[in-house]
């Protein structure tokens, strides 16, 4: 006879802590946040009286609707591109078998197990004057002098954010390529379909999922970039990260840097409400280290 | 359909019907992959090769080998410092976010009231921007004038930062837990702490470590959560920031070699101690 007394209830509140832990630090401090994007700064201190005023701000001045427009559009490129170049490196992994397929996912994890401050700065002195691609590109003569059209622009932050963030996006796409049935591109190669109309047909629509999942991770976390637009993007390659961290660190307005972050919360959400309700979020995030 | 799925990890694709194509395919994956892992890599070695150049700018030309910028990383006094800084807190808040993940991994596997909820508001602290979570953190400390430090705020933030992240690696492993296991401890008599010291915990023991490890690193590694609530205090990314938003000053390579080090060894360490699956 099996005993009802296996500790039920009792081993449920050693959910506690960790629930409290979240309520204290994760829903109030955000909730906190939301509240103040309410409150104003003046020469006096905080005003605490509710007023929508930083939102007027935010919708009136041109400056942050422009930056708040291209960080979506940056976000998206970066999604866009990071899906591109991640697919095919995805599809070769899934190819793989046995020894040589331990020995590549080890090696592409590897470099995303740094910090991202590293990751980033490793491309100043790769697009620098003096950096490797420059002195690459006179030794064989493309250019005379060293060109600074490398570093800071839009599209150095794209680069950056590729470099970063590409595991979100080659790991859950691997990992639907690698649990699709071999059996069934063989039936499709039996029936006669060609390998484009078998990766049309069928690998491509079974990987969605995938592709869905590393999407919305991407655009998310590009979203929300910081430490990649600060130092590679220059004045070109503002982004609204930059724009939020600037409240705090240089014109110390509180509440409109609380009014910017509520902003793009909401857009992170509300991309991920679009594409992401078929995607596994909780797969991709501890991914690292399976 | 499982065996089947067993089947896809280990046998490659293989199709007989256009073998040509298959070639080409295969070739032409390769070649992709090996762009890819050079774009990867590439910037990595240079990294290495301008922590020993001897040069007083970052960047080529190579100048010859020389050891005296991690010779200068390892005997400056703040980058010391804020190399034990980033151990120490990396170790107190992996132990604390652990604990608190696996008994909330426990707890989670018995049925109670707003279960649902706490799992999406376990995915908060990831899903909040990095730069919000930085706001957050400083607007809610600040107001409540927490003194801003490692041991305050920085903990705090760490910790809330690896708890989702711990939380996620070990539940898998507690909830694919045989019940039966304990249930025939317990009706041998075996008391809960029993149960947990003498049977849990020896099977999960390397989930654990692995979870414990994982979330050093993210410790470690942390930056943009942190830098708006330290205070005067630095930890080694925070203080790598700072050094590279002052100047290029030329022993930057061997800091980003060395916190690079660190964090792939102790992933490296953990992805061994990760049992596979298949």
């Amino acid at each position: 006879m099996r005993s009802p007394a296996v500790p039920g209830s009792r081993q449920a509140l050693l959910a506690l802590p960790g629930a409290l832990w979240l309520l204290t630090f994760a829903v109030l401090p955000l909730g906190f946040l939301v509240v103040m994007s309410f409150w104003t700064t003046t020469i006096f201190g905080l005003s605490t009286e509710f007023t929508l005023d930083n939102y007027a701000t935010i919708f009136s001045d041109s400056v942050y609707l422009t930056i708040l427009a291209k960080t979506i559009r940056m976000a998206l490129i970066t999604t866009v591109l990071t899906l591109l170049f991640s697919y095919p490196v995805a599809y070769f992994l899934a190819g793989l078998s046995g020894r040589s397929k331990a020995v590549c996912l080890l090696l592409l994890f590897m470099p995303f197990w740094s910090s991202y401050v590293v990751r980033t700065f490793l491309w100043l002195p790769m697009l620098g004057r003096n950096g490797l691609l420059n002195t690459l590109l006179m030794k064989i003569g493309a250019i005379d002098e060293p060109i600074d059209v490398l570093l800071f622009s839009e599209g150095t932050v794209h680069l950056g954010l590729i470099y970063v963030y590409s595991l979100f996006m080659i790991l859950p796409i691997y990992l639907s390529l690698d649990r699709l049935d071999q059996r069934l591109i063989e039936a499709a190669a039996d029936l006669g379909a060609g390998p484009f109309n078998t990766f049309r047909r069928i690998v491509l629509p079974l990987s969605m999922p995938g592709v869905l999942s590393g999407s919305v991770m991407v655009f998310l976390l590009a979203c929300g970039a910081y430490v990649t637009p600060q130092l590679l993007g220059g004045t070109a390659g503002v982004m609204f990260g930059n724009i939020i961290a600037a409240q705090y660190l240089n014109t110390n307005n509180w509440p409109l840097g609380a009014a910017l972050s509520v902003v793009l919360v909401l857009v992170v959400l509300a991309g991920m409400f679009l594409v992401g309700r078929k995607a596994k979020m909780e797969e991709i995030f501890v991914g690292g280290q399976h | 359909m499982s065996d089947a799925v067993l089947q896809a990890g280990t046998r490659p694709a293989r199709s007989f019907a256009w073998p040509r194509a298959e070639r080409l395919r295969k070739g032409l994956l390769c070649a992709y992959a090996g762009l890819f892992f050079l774009f990867l890599y590439a910037p990595i070695g240079l990294l290495l090769v301008l922590s020993v150049n001897d040069s007083e700018v970052i960047g080529l030309p190579f100048k010859g080998t020389t050891s005296r910028w991690y010779a200068y990383v390892l005997t400056t006094p703040e980058l010391i410092r804020a190399l034990a800084n980033s151990f120490a807190l990396g170790f107190v808040s992996a132990g604390i976010a652990t604990a608190i993940a696996l008994m909330m991994a426990m707890g989670f596997r018995r049925e109670f009231p707003l279960k649902g909820l706490l799992m999406k508001i376990v995915l908060l602290p990831i899903l909040i921007p990095g730069i919000v979570g930085s706001a957050v953190f400083l607007v809610f400390f600040g107001y409540l004038e927490i003194p801003f430090g490692l041991w305050t705020t920085a903990l705090m933030v760490h910790i809330t930062w690896a708890l989702p992240f711990a939380f996620l690696t070990i539940f898998p492993r507690l909830h694919g837990f045989d019940r039966g296991l304990e249930e025939a401890a317990m009706d041998l008599g075996a008391t809960p702490i029993v149960v947990f010291r003498r049977i849990l915990l020896p099977i999960i023991r390397p989930g654990i470590v692995a979870t414990f490890l994982f979330a050093f690193t993210l410790s470690f590694d942390e930056f943009v959560r942190t830098f708006l609530v330290i205070g005067t205090q630095r930890t080694i990314p925070v203080h790598l920031w700072t050094l590279i938003i002052d100047q290029m000053a030329p022993f930057l390579p061997a800091v980003g070699v060395v916190i690079m080090a660190v964090s792939v060894s102790v992933s490296l360490i953990g992805f061994a101690l990760t049992p596979k699956e298949k």
